[in-house]
């Protein structure tokens, strides 16, 4: 179920990525504290740490499309190979990328796992030296969840919060489709899609 | 910079379409998954006559400026197409590869482009009424999107900048999933190059004045063509058209440039 596939435009270090949505995932919260845990670890154990979830951990019920998902990861590892990252890592960088706002700790809390998260993408950027099978195994190590097909996504989206982030609301372009729940989603999915690949240049 | 330009390097994977003065267009996929859709690609190039400081702000200006538009009217209903990726850096916007035609090459007058008219012009407004019927709409019908998503741009306060029938698109009915009772086309306005914010009545009136020319330039008898684009704009504006139909025959009168000077 996990999802590999390759960006051969950019240095090896970063053309890989592997991407898996975790379902029903029942310990999000012992999760973040591992998270916070293994970002100050000291010395080897730490890094060792780091390691094993060395990956982005993504709100599944705010990713609209597997579009929307992998804009956001072509902005982040566009912005690695050009030295661009406003945030650590190219992983903490999707999620930034995701949320419209310029503020880190606001697309942490938004975009990354929080105590109630139940469905889950995971996502990891590495070179071809990784091989997807010990990526997978890698993941299904840290996250306690069913795997799913990227399909189901579209089912799983908090639309209401989704247009309440992107301050979509009141847009023409969603009042004109609000009689049609599906083309609203649509509507919604494409504007938000374009909206994170342009961020780089929005204000 | 930590390594050569990426998007350096998947235009040089890419398909050429076309080549203006200002940029290159092509046709790419952003990455190697086979389910990725195909996107369009418009590089602006380095121009090798400006300053490398100058050049590189004018071209990141330049994109910022085109997917500020893109957003604005995607916001507003439009019909445009998605934002894909942007490395302004490297001026280099992508976006959503719309498969059909230019409403130029549709209308009779507009498919022979680069060959001599005169005798075959009977010839080629078949065509072009051939070619309407594949995408199962009427010239009429036709006439009545392209107002309608001109007034719906206008009331965001977005100018084109570059009205003619080449800068807008008929989806072909394969190439996409209409949710019109009735159509199984949809029009799509594209390059947005040369656009530009302003809620300024003058400046609607010249866009519209704009696209007049280009019909009348471009497909013979267009008079009754470009009047049912204006009914329909007419009606989509509402209060707002008064002033806008006024200013529109003042600007026939003087032409594009407001005054003289400067």
């Amino acid at each position: 179920m996990m999802q590999s596939y390759q960006l051969p435009q950019f240095p090896p270090d970063f053309s890989c990525v592997h991407a898996a949505l975790y379902i029903d995932v029942s310990d999000a919260d012992l999760l973040r504290k591992r998270l916070i845990t293994a970002s100050t670890a000291e010395g080897l154990t730490g890094a060792r740490e780091r390691d094993a979830v060395n990956f982005a951990f993504i709100e599944a019920r705010l990713i609209t499309s597997a579009d929307h998902l992998r804009t956001a990861i072509y902005q982040a590892v566009l912005a690695a190979a050009q030295g661009g990252l406003r945030t650590k890592t190219v992983h903490s960088e999707i999620i930034w990328a995701l949320n419209p706002t310029n503020n880190i700790t606001e697309a942490m809390r938004r975009y990354g796992v929080s105590d109630t998260t139940s469905a889950l993408v995971v996502v990891r950027i590495a070179g071809p030296e990784l091989l997807p099978a010990s990526v997978e195994a890698d993941m299904d190590a840290v996250v306690t969840g069913t795997k799913a097909s990227f399909a189901a996504l579209h089912d799983l989206t908090d639309w209401p919060a989704v247009k309440k982030y992107y301050k979509l609301g009141n847009e023409a372009g969603i009042r004109d489709a609000k009689d049609d729940p599906e083309r609203e989603h649509a509507v919604v999915d494409h504007i938000v899609v374009s909206s994170v690949a342009m961020k780089s240049v929005m204000a | 910079m930590a390594s050569p330009s990426s998007s350096l390097a998947l235009i040089s994977t890419s398909t050429l379409i076309s080549q203006g003065a200002e940029a290159k267009v092509y046709k790419a996929h952003l990455s190697a998954a086979p389910s990725d859709p195909p996107v369009l690609l418009k590089h602006r190039f380095r121009k090798g006559y400006r300053h490398p400081t100058l050049d590189a702000s004018l071209t990141r200006g330049r994109v910022a400026g085109e997917a500020r538009a893109l957003l604005k009217c995607l916001r507003a209903g439009v019909n445009v197409p998605g934002i894909r990726m942007v490395d302004a850096a490297e001026g280099v916007l992508a976006i959503d590869w719309i498969t059909g035609n230019s409403v130029r090459k549709l209308l009779p007058g507009g498919a022979d482009e680069d060959e001599d008219t005169g005798e075959d012009e009977d010839e080629s407004e078949a065509d072009a009424a051939d070619a309407l019927q594949e995408y199962d709409i009427s010239v009429d019908v036709l006439m009545q999107l392209i107002g309608q998503e001109i007034a719906k741009m206008h009331l965001a306060d977005v100018i084109h900048g570059d009205l003619t029938t080449s800068n807008m698109m008929l989806r072909h009915p394969a190439s996409f999933t209409s949710r019109h009772p009735t159509l199984r086309t949809e029009l799509v306005l594209i390059d947005f190059g040369l656009s530009y914010h302003s809620n300024l009545v003058e400046d609607k009136a010249v866009d519209l004045y704009v696209l007049e020319r280009a019909f009348s330039s471009t497909h013979p008898d267009s008079e009754p063509l470009f009047a049912s684009v204006l009914k329909a704009y007419e009606q989509r504006l509402g209060k707002e058209w008064a002033a806008i139909g006024r200013r529109l025959d003042e600007v026939r009168l003087r032409g594009r440039k407001r005054s003289m000077v400067g």
